[in-house]
């Protein structure tokens, strides 16, 4: 009895401890490598999503209701989120799709994830959100090359094959938070798994 | 000594063996790159300024800038390429390796799309020794 209630404490921490600098790195590792593999895994069999149709949703989503925000969600997205996901955050430099240092890491656990046998042969959308601030279309094509630069380096780097993965930016058309549309929280990548 | 004493020696140093075993020899994707990012990290926003992760065009950045790079990151950088290589091969011959326990124990499974590494998972106490630490090197379990 002792022991379970100490077990489930340490596993409430250890997601807490993510964002802070860790001791034990190699739990953590594991931890967050099957934390993806659990969130994404289960995909019963193809949705019928197509990368570029996703793309084309966000653009004409900006020509069809022009503004400063977004004020409408994209037709596909009730459906995106049906499906298995995981959000992580990737650190860029300013206005760049360069990924920083410190993010290296995070593109390698979802690597280790994409190549356990439990995510074998299915495919993946890579999906690259910005907050609010700025122009619409600078957002959704910074957030396109973002994705992109995610995918190049789960690719190449990492071997994950490219098959599996497909790079979408939406920019700021999908906010996390619509209520707080600056805000950090709406800065993420999400990966989608889109079935086999 | 009496039975249950060698008993409880011969599971003790089963368990052993069995924990050493189940060691992968390679490391993951995530630990090596890490590697690179705790040497380098510095180097690299001081050095490889306009360079983004993929193609190798870090390491090739840092290969160019080795006369003054950190001697902490000169030590590491190539050995994290060469771990994450190390592992992408052990992925390679797992099949190969494990083609008798794939024969013996899934038999039945149809291949593809993983169900055969899960079978082997699955059948993990079964599955010959050498088959079980090629699953761990290739960090599928």
């Amino acid at each position: 009895m002792k022991i379970s209630r100490v077990l489930s404490a340490s596993l409430v921490a250890l997601p807490l401890a993510l964002s802070f600098a860790a001791s034990d790195v190699q739990a953590q590792t594991q931890l967050s490598r099957n934390e993806i593999v659990n969130s994404l895994q289960g995909a019963q069999n193809k949705a019928e999503i197509n990368a570029a149709d996703v793309r084309a949703q966000a653009l004409q989503n900006i020509h069809q209701f022009p503004g400063d925000n977004a004020t409408t969600s994209l037709p596909i997205s009730a459906q995106l989120a049906r499906l298995r996901q995981f959000n992580v955050e990737i650190t860029f430099d300013f206005d760049s799709d360069r990924i920083r240092p410190e993010s290296y890491e995070t593109i390698g656990v979802i690597a280790d994830a994409l190549h356990t046998p439990y995510l074998w042969g299915q495919i993946f959308f890579v999906v690259g959100h910005t907050d609010a601030k700025g122009k619409r279309e600078y957002n959704l094509k910074l957030s396109q090359r973002r994705a992109d630069a995610i995918r190049e380096a789960l690719v190449t780097t990492f071997f994950v094959p490219p098959e599996q993965l497909e790079a979408i930016g939406l920019g700021e058309e999908q906010l996390r938070d619509p209520s707080n549309p600056d805000g950090a929280i709406n800065r993420r990548v999400q990966l989608i798994n889109v079935g086999f | 000594m009496s039975k249950s004493l060698w008993a409880a020696i011969f599971l003790l140093a089963g368990t052993l063996i069995h924990t050493q075993g189940a060691q992968a020899q390679t490391i993951g994707f995530a630990d090596a790159i890490k590697i690179l990012s705790s040497s380098c990290g510095e180097d690299i926003q001081k050095y490889c300024k306009s360079a983004n992760i993929g193609n190798g065009r870090i390491q090739k950045c840092l290969a160019e800038n080795e006369a003054r790079i950190s001697p902490r990151c000169k030590a590491d950088y190539a050995g994290v390429y060469v771990s994450l290589q190390t592992r992408l091969a052990a992925q390679s011959v797992v099949m190969n390796i494990c083609d008798r326990d794939i024969r013996q124990l899934c038999s039945g499974v149809q291949p593809g799309k993983g169900h055969v590494l899960r079978c082997l998972l699955k059948a993990e106490p079964s599955v010959r020794a050498a088959c079980n630490q090629a699953i761990d090197d290739a960090g599928y379990r």
